[in-house]
């Protein structure tokens, strides 16, 4: 018998001892490292182009605190949105998980697509549905005989509310998972000892919900807070500022004002990090019915005729998220003149031709979807192993790798991409190669923000295969090489393709983190649509965010396909 | 049982969850073609006992032994990869792979073991035939029932041919009716092939049914090997009195500790009892009897053995037995009966039962 084999040698262990530190070192580089940079550049109070800085201090931070109005700004829309979010997805949540109304589980299946809208396309079709005097509602109601504008977009309320209908979805799947979560016999019990419906629902049901609610709200807010482009495409023209947008401002100013985007920067991320954990304690500890993580579905109430006004809710959200923004971005994009006056239109297909001939927009677009295939390809590979160490694998330390590979979460995008900008320009300078301004910074970017997601849609995936079918496979013989050819990744098949579709969607829209490491050669198309609004026309942009959309609905498409045919088929 | 017929060995087997010790200073051995099972509460040790057989767990001290050959042993730091072990287990969740069908499942250790193409069709075949699920071959494993799930697992661990064979808690998924039937089914095929079998469960009946040798652990530790009548018989522990069978434990004082044969047992409700003396080690303070051990008379007997007066306090029919609850002057005694026997509750009677079944402790 071959002995040496069956020792359990000394360099197998020490493999499994350098998994964990690798991993940390490496993830820890790509998150940690440029979150030290701004740490730094936000107290640099000297001249912003140099660094390590001259002079320390606090002076950036004093100036963001003294801007007073921005503050109010940014905390009146962030609550504003919060709000009517919050609203949404609770009402459409009660309406699809606790009703029978006609057509649910098509309306459940849509309520995604707003999620797979940005808020960017959201912004601009809203401009041109409700900009002032422009604006296609403020026409027609020009024409029906309203004095002035009905609607004002450009306006805290306006951003607010595009705001919402696209974290309402986000609303939706937490405050709906948190309800399908209660074992229907809950409620049930309390009827049987006599309560009535109302009384059941104030002390049964609405504690039970009420740690998904008050967590899903936090988060909304945290991801208003750090939200960009609405308030940036609605708010600007309206000089309507709020912290995200002085971040763009001071970076984009002669001469830039590093320190104090920096300063804001990392006050945004640290509201958000203690956002997000104060989410998650508030679910974790709050929370009675999500321990058992599994999915009930409860009788639905019998409503008759009464369902028809609850079906149009569902409808008109869908139509104000989804529908409405993309037949108004549609009927745009087709027009040769900035404004478009119902009643004088040209139509046009100029605008499509200059987003797939033009120079510059066609680049952007074909860079956007080579960096989605790269960092889908390689960020699934990553993801697959990165999720099998956390979950599956027996070495040391595997939940700081968790800890790690989450924490882009917590950081806001557009402050990533900040961060990762001044550590790439300083590193660079000692490296034999350029990777500033090139689609590998971007690509690097874009995997690190991406990897709580991906991790995320395959950690449901790994969980649900119970380790004893891989035990199995080695108790019958098969080494670990084969177990994980043969059982292992046919098994993890479904979740990988995913996580593929879900990372190349999220690259393809991503705007946050791009709108800093994009160079002039490295264009991609979500800052490109900023930019074609900013210098170029809102046809153009219109025609871009509807192919940048087109691109990621295809993806959608996909991976619905994907997710159907292998839930149809229950592992 | 001469050396060369032990298939399993396990020596002084400790296994260490961080600081919590799982499995407590364990050794066993299996014969060929005997089954043992491993019997106890949930958390006592028997589930990591039998993964750390199949290699699933990595111990902490001790060894093992499969087929005279060294499979784990902490001192010359040897512990051999599951694979290469060349044991089978059926898995408590059957772990039948969804992706694969039934044949495929089946097929799987055959094919790892490179096995000619018509040779994997005819063992999975053979196999298939001795579960009854040859029909069943091409069929997608994700759409079977429980107990067709439970028959390819059995299927699948036999079909190497494994010298032996590992149960974890086969059973425990099916409902009652079906666990009966496939209890007999799984002995009948361990006997015809003669397999050596390790098994584990926390149902009682189970082990007393199935095993040739029972092994109640708790906490980690063995509280007792033997056959499943000694074990349901003579109890040696408090512990195991509790776990096995349905016991009554009476509580009192052993007059001398005298190993074997008969003593007297002074009970704390007054009456002394004559009762079995129990093994060396017995602290001598409480005895167990079984409840099926327990005759009832008319009221007023003396000719039995231990006649003590009693009255029923409750009467639930079982259907194969009826359970009395009798109140008697150690408290209250369960006493399992015939249908047939019929008292009514409130009435007085004489309980009687022979010294060798009620074991000092």
């Amino acid at each position: 018998m071959n002995t040496t084999a069956e020792r359990r040698g000394p360099d197998r262990r020490l493999g499994r001892f350098l998994v964990v530190p690798g991993i940390l070192a490496t993830i820890g580089l790509l998150v940690i490292y440029p979150v030290f940079f701004l740490v730094t550049e936000s107290l640099n109070v000297g001249d912003a182009g140099t660094f390590p800085p001259d002079e320390l201090g606090f002076g950036n931070y004093q100036d963001m605190v003294s801007d007073t109005q921005v503050l109010w700004n940014t905390a009146f829309v962030a609550g504003l949105a919060t709000v009517m979010a919050v609203g949404f997805g609770l009402l459409l949540a009660w309406i699809l998980t606790r009703t029978a109304i006609p057509g649910r589980a098509r309306l459940e299946r849509l309520m995604e697509l707003p999620y797979y809208m940005t808020p960017l396309v959201g912004a601009l079709a809203w401009g041109v549905i409700a900009a002032p005097k422009t604006g296609l509602a403020n026409q027609l109601g020009r024409l029906l005989g309203t004095n002035g504008d009905v609607l004002n977009i450009y306006s805290a309320w306006g951003i607010a509310w595009v705001m919402a209908l696209f974290e309402g979805t986000v609303a939706f799947v937490m405050i709906s998972a948190a309800m399908k979560s209660m074992d229907p016999s809950m409620e049930e019990s309390a009827r049987v000892l006599g309560a009535g419906k109302f009384r059941v629902a104030l002390t049964v049901t609405l504690p039970m919900i009420l740690p998904g609610i008050v967590s899903a709200t936090i988060f909304v807010f945290a991801e208003m807070l750090s939200a960009f482009a609405a308030a940036f495409v609605l708010g600007i023209p309206s000089r309507f500022i709020v912290i995200t947008t002085v971040i763009w401002q001071s970076t984009s100013a002669y001469p830039p004002e590093y320190g104090r985007a920096a300063a804001m920067g990392l006050c945004l991320f640290v509201v958000l990090a203690v956002a997000i954990g104060l989410a998650r304690l508030v679910l974790r500890k709050g929370s009675y019915a999500t321990i058992t993580g599994k999915a009930f579905r409860p009788r639905p109430l019998r409503l008759g005729a009464r369902a028809w006004p609850l079906v149009t809710v569902c409808w008109a959200y869908l139509t104000f998220a989804v529908f409405l923004p993309m037949a108004a971005l549609l009927m745009t994009s087709f027009q040769k003149f900035a404004t478009v006056i119902v009643g004088d239109m040209h139509f046009t297909l100029d605008n499509y031709a200059s987003v797939f001939r033009q120079g510059a927009v066609a680049s952007a677009l074909t860079n956007s979807i080579v960096l989605g295939l790269g960092v889908a390809t390689v960020g699934s590979l990553l993801v697959g192993v990165l999720t099998w160490v956390i979950f599956r694998a027996r070495v040391p330390g595997r939940f700081l790798v968790e800890y790690v590979v989450m924490f882009p979460q917590a950081v806001p995008r557009l402050v990533f991409g900040l961060g990762l900008l001044w550590a790439w320009l300083w590193i660079g300078q000692a490296l034999p190669f350029t990777l500033y301004g090139t689609l590998w910074i971007l690509g690097l970017a874009y995997l690190t923000v991406l990897l709580p997601l991906g991790v995320r849609t395959l950690a449901g995936v790994v969980l649900q295969i119970d380790k004893s079918l891989e035990e199995c496979a080695r108790v019958c013989g098969a080494s670990w090489v084969h177990q994980m050819r043969t059982v292992t990744l046919p098994l993890l098949r479904p979740g990988i393709v995913a996580a593929w579709l879900l990372i190349f969607i999220s690259s393809v829209r991503e705007l946050g983190a791009s709108l800093f490491l994009m160079g002039p050669h490295s264009k991609v198309i979500g800052p490109a649509i900023v930019d074609a609004w900013l210098t170029a026309s809102s046809e153009l942009s219109a025609a871009m965010a509807l192919v940048q959309t087109g691109v990621v609905f295809i993806a959608v498409i996909f991976l619905l396909r994907v997710t159907r045919r292998y839930s149809g088929d229950p592992a | 049982m001469s050396e060369t017929e032990i298939r399993i060995e396990i020596r002084n087997l400790v296994v260490d969850y961080g600081d919590v010790r799982a499995v407590d200073d364990v050794s066993l051995s299996v014969g060929r073609g005997e089954l043992v099972t491993l019997l106890g509460p949930s958390g006592c040790g028997k589930t990591t006992t039998l993964r750390a057989v199949a290699g699933l767990e990595d111990p902490t001290e001790g060894s093992i032994a499969l087929n005279g050959a060294l499979v784990y042993s902490a001192s010359e730091r040897r512990n051999m990869p599951a694979e290469k072990r060349g044991v089978s287990m059926v898995f408590q969740s059957y772990a039948i792979w969804p992706h694969m069908t039934v044949f495929d499942n089946v097929a799987y250790g055959l094919r790892v073991r490179k096995m000619s193409t018509a040779d994997i069709r005819s063992n999975v075949m053979r196999v298939l035939d001795l579960v009854q699920m040859r029909d069943f071959a091409d069929r997608p494993s994700s759409r079977l029932s429980g107990g067709q799930q439970q028959r390819v697992a059995v299927a699948r661990a036999i079909a190497f041919s494994p010298e032996v064979l590992l149960f974890d808690e086969p059973l425990s998924n099916l409902d009652a009716k079906l666990r009966v039937s496939m209890r007999v089914e799984l002995r009948e095929l361990q006997k015809e092939l003669g397999i050596t079998a390790l098994y584990v469960t926390h149902d009682q009946e189970e082990a007393l049914a199935i095993s040739d040798r029972v092994i109640v652990m708790n906490a980690g530790r063995i509280e007792q090997i033997g056959t499943p009548e000694d074990i349901y018989r003579n109890p040696r522990t408090l512990f195991v009195a509790d776990f096995v069978g349905n016991a009554n434990v009476i509580r009192g004082q052993a007059r001398e500790a005298a190993a074997g044969g008969e003593v007297d047992f002074v009970t704390m409700g007054g009456p002394v009892l004559r009762a079995a003396a129990g093994h060396a080690q017995a602290k001598g303070d409480a005895a167990a009897l079984q409840a099926a051990y327990v005759d009832i008379f008319a009221p007023g007997r003396s000719d039995v053995p231990n006649a003590t007066p009693g009255t029923i306090h409750r009467r639930m029919f079982h259907g194969d037995f009826i359970q009395y609850v009798v109140d008697w002057p150690c408290g209250q005694l369960l006493v399992r009966r015939p249908p047939t026997d019929l008292f009514v509750e409130g009435s007085a009677v004489t309980v009687s039962f022979a010294p060798e079944h009620c074991v000092v402790l």
